[in-house]
């Protein structure tokens, strides 16, 4: 039995520079995030250092923690352009696997985020009807972003379906 | 401004400039209803108010300024009204459905006409003595678009019009007289299809599970009072509980009652028609097209009746809104409704789909480990139309989403079902209501499922709504383009 979540054909992975583009964010959100936190127990409650520690502490070790996992979550990120559908496999604990019918398409978006623009990545998001389908594959090489939406537009357009 | 003015249309040119077109205003009455309705809000908290001066035996505030206060709120009521019924016009013709309000900001909103989703008239009951009715526009965003007050024959004759404008079908704007007050909202295009009695709607309301767990939360409350009344100050406070818990008891039911009064629903060719309410009337209109997904629920009393309610999902119910009591209403089809009535309207919705035929498949026992309660209730199955999921223990309920509304299939599952050897399955729609899902699925038939369901999505049959013969009447008219 293959996986369920990863099934026989040609998965496509995000490009390498992707792990250090959102490692790097990562540890950014994680870091502003944390120093609020701790700056802010620290002029509010003056008579307990410590509890500012320890919350220096605990944010120290969130980051760490999620720098690691969003460098595999990165890696453990598969796509695959199928005949009809997206399907996009991605998590590490919570896997899933998304299918999304090329037909459904109402429009496709590319964003780039400054920390990603550093790498030259973009991501590429399929929109349909329903706000909970969520057709979105973080980094790719702006070019192939490009070309990836170009091609679900023309798929899109090519095996529509009534909304 | 694409339209081209035509200047002996004119007769109402707007104040303020360029397009020179016939615009309208709702009903001169409107500040005045729309001041009775603070007005009578105000009374009911005051009297509720007043009631537990009484019980908890303080002061009463001195007589004028209660007055003073509620003359003062009714007034400014009606003064804010008057100003927005000042500022309000709106544009129904041939080219656009348009609405400009606003007093600081100035605002135009004008709407797709294909892009309207339902339409709700809805008469207050001071607007019913006037005549007078609300038109509710929806359009799938969050805000609904209302014109209130309209008369009561205009808000219909608009009603129609822009329903049969929805459908892409070139219309004119009738002028039928007022059809006086009724119980109902029906004439004769309309075809009935199923109608509640009210004492069908009362052992319903008493027989549901929300009423069942606020009889029993009262029941624990007041017993437990009861029995620490000694410390507490008394039989008065007991008295005094057991009267506010009655109020809320009755108030359920006769909410239940006056909202779902006369529930009557047709259906005529633009589509389905409810319409429902004692005191405020409402009519509620909505393309078969539109609605995504079914839930029916059954609650545990309702098991044994055979009972059903049937909720919708449409596009455009918007995400959240406002009057939070409506919106749960809103989404009702069918307060209750028995296993035949129940396939008559599904049979209008999705002519040739039968939920009933399809066989459902329950979860491997092992996913009781995830789901102790609910797990024996699981099942999931579909045909070629139709996904049903069926979930639950106190309130069974059934999941029916049409291939042809789905979006996009996704199996999800979490560290304790990767263990199980379990996954879940979800079917995402446009709807915002609700979600569908399918629990507690073997894991080496769940990849199979979602690529059957994508291909059913796909499949390129006839729409759902659709039946195998071709609808006759006004509904053949050609398109508009």
């Amino acid at each position: 039995m293959d996986d369920v979540f990863r099934p026989a054909g040609e998965w496509r992975q995000l490009p390498a520079v992707a792990v250090t583009s959102h490692r790097v964010a990562s540890a950014a959100i994680n870091l502003v995030v944390w120093t609020v936190i701790v700056v802010g127990l620290w002029l509010l409650l003056p008579p307990l250092p410590w509890l500012a520690y320890a919350a220096a502490g605990v944010g120290v070790v969130w980051t760490v923690w999620r720098v690691v996992r969003i460098g595999r979550w990165i890696r453990a990120f598969r796509f695959r352009e199928g005949e009809r559908d997206l399907l996009i496999s991605k998590g590490l604990w919570f896997r899933s696997l998304t299918a999304i019918p090329y037909g459904r398409m109402l429009s496709v978006q590319v964003t780039t985020g400054p920390i990603n623009r550093l790498w030259g990545l973009a991501g590429v998001q399929l929109v349909t009807a329903s706000h909970e389908s969520n057709g979105h594959i973080p980094a790719l090489t702006a070019e192939e972003a490009a070309r990836i939406r170009d091609q679900l537009i023309a798929l899109g357009e090519e095996q529509a379906l009534p909304l | 401004m694409s339209s081209p003015p035509a200047p002996e249309e004119a007769p109402h040119s707007v104040v303020d400039d360029v397009v020179v077109k016939r615009t309208e205003r709702p009903h001169p009455l409107t500040p005045l209803i729309r001041g009775w309705v603070v007005l009578l809000a105000l009374l009911i908290g005051l009297s509720r108010e007043v009631l537990s001066w009484f019980t908890e035996g303080t002061q009463l505030p001195p007589l004028p300024l209660i007055v003073g206060v509620v003359v003062g709120l009714t007034a400014a009521a009606a003064a804010i009204g008057f100003v927005s019924w000042m500022v309000t016009r709106f544009v129904i013709d041939d080219d656009e459905l348009r609405i400009e309000t606003g007093i600081v900001y100035h605002r135009s909103q004008r709407v797709a006409f294909d892009k309207v989703a339902s339409i709700d008239v809805v008469q207050p009951l001071v607007g019913r003595v006037f005549g007078l009715a609300e038109l509710v526009i929806d359009i799938g965003s969050d805000e609904r678009i209302k014109l209130r007050y309209l008369t009561r024959a205009r808000a219909y004759n608009l009603r129609d019009y822009l329903l049969s404008r929805a459908r892409g079908h070139q219309a004119v704007i009738a002028e039928e007289p007022d059809p006086g007050l009724h119980l109902s909202d029906l004439n004769d295009d309309d075809r009935m299809v199923l109608r509640i009695p009210p004492d069908r709607l009362l052992v319903a309301a008493v027989t549901s599970n929300e009423f069942i767990g606020l009889v029993g939360m009262v029941a624990v409350t007041v017993t437990a009072v009861w029995l620490l009344s000694p410390y507490l100050g008394g039989v008065v406070v007991v008295l005094a509980l057991a009267i506010s818990a009655a109020s809320a008891v009755g108030g359920f039911i006769i909410r239940r009652i006056t909202g779902q009064f006369n529930f009557t629903l047709s259906t005529r060719a633009a589509g389905l028609r409810i319409s429902r309410g004692l005191a405020d009337l409402t009519s509620q209109s909505l393309p078969a097209r539109r609605i995504q997904f079914v839930r029916l629920t059954q609650s545990l009393l309702w098991r044994p009746l055979g009972w059903y309610r049937v909720e919708i999902d449409v596009i455009g119910f918007g995400l959240h809104n406002q009057e939070g009591t409506r919106s749960d209403i809103s989404s009702v089809l069918v307060p209750v409704a028995d296993l035949e009535q129940l396939r008559t309207v599904l049979a209008l919705l999705w002519p040739e789909a039968d939920f009933t035929r399809i066989r459902l498949d329950p979860a491997p026992r092992r996913a009781r480990w995830l789901h102790p309660i609910t797990g024996p209730f699981l099942a999931f199955g579909y045909d070629d139309l139709l996904v049903v999921s069926r979930h639950g223990w106190l309130e069974r309920r059934w999941d029916l989403v049409p291939h042809a509304r789905i979006q996009s299939v996704v199996i999800s599952q979490d560290p304790v079902s990767a263990r199980l050897g379990i996954a879940d399955l979800s079917f995402h729609t446009a709807g915002t209501r609700f979600s569908a899902d399918a629990r507690g699925l073997d894991i080496s038939h769940v990849r199979q499922h979602q690529d059957r369901l994508i291909s059913l999505a796909q499949s390129n049959r006839p729409d759902v709504t659709e039946s195998p013969a071709p609808p006759e009447g006004p509904d053949e008219a050609p398109p508009v383009q």
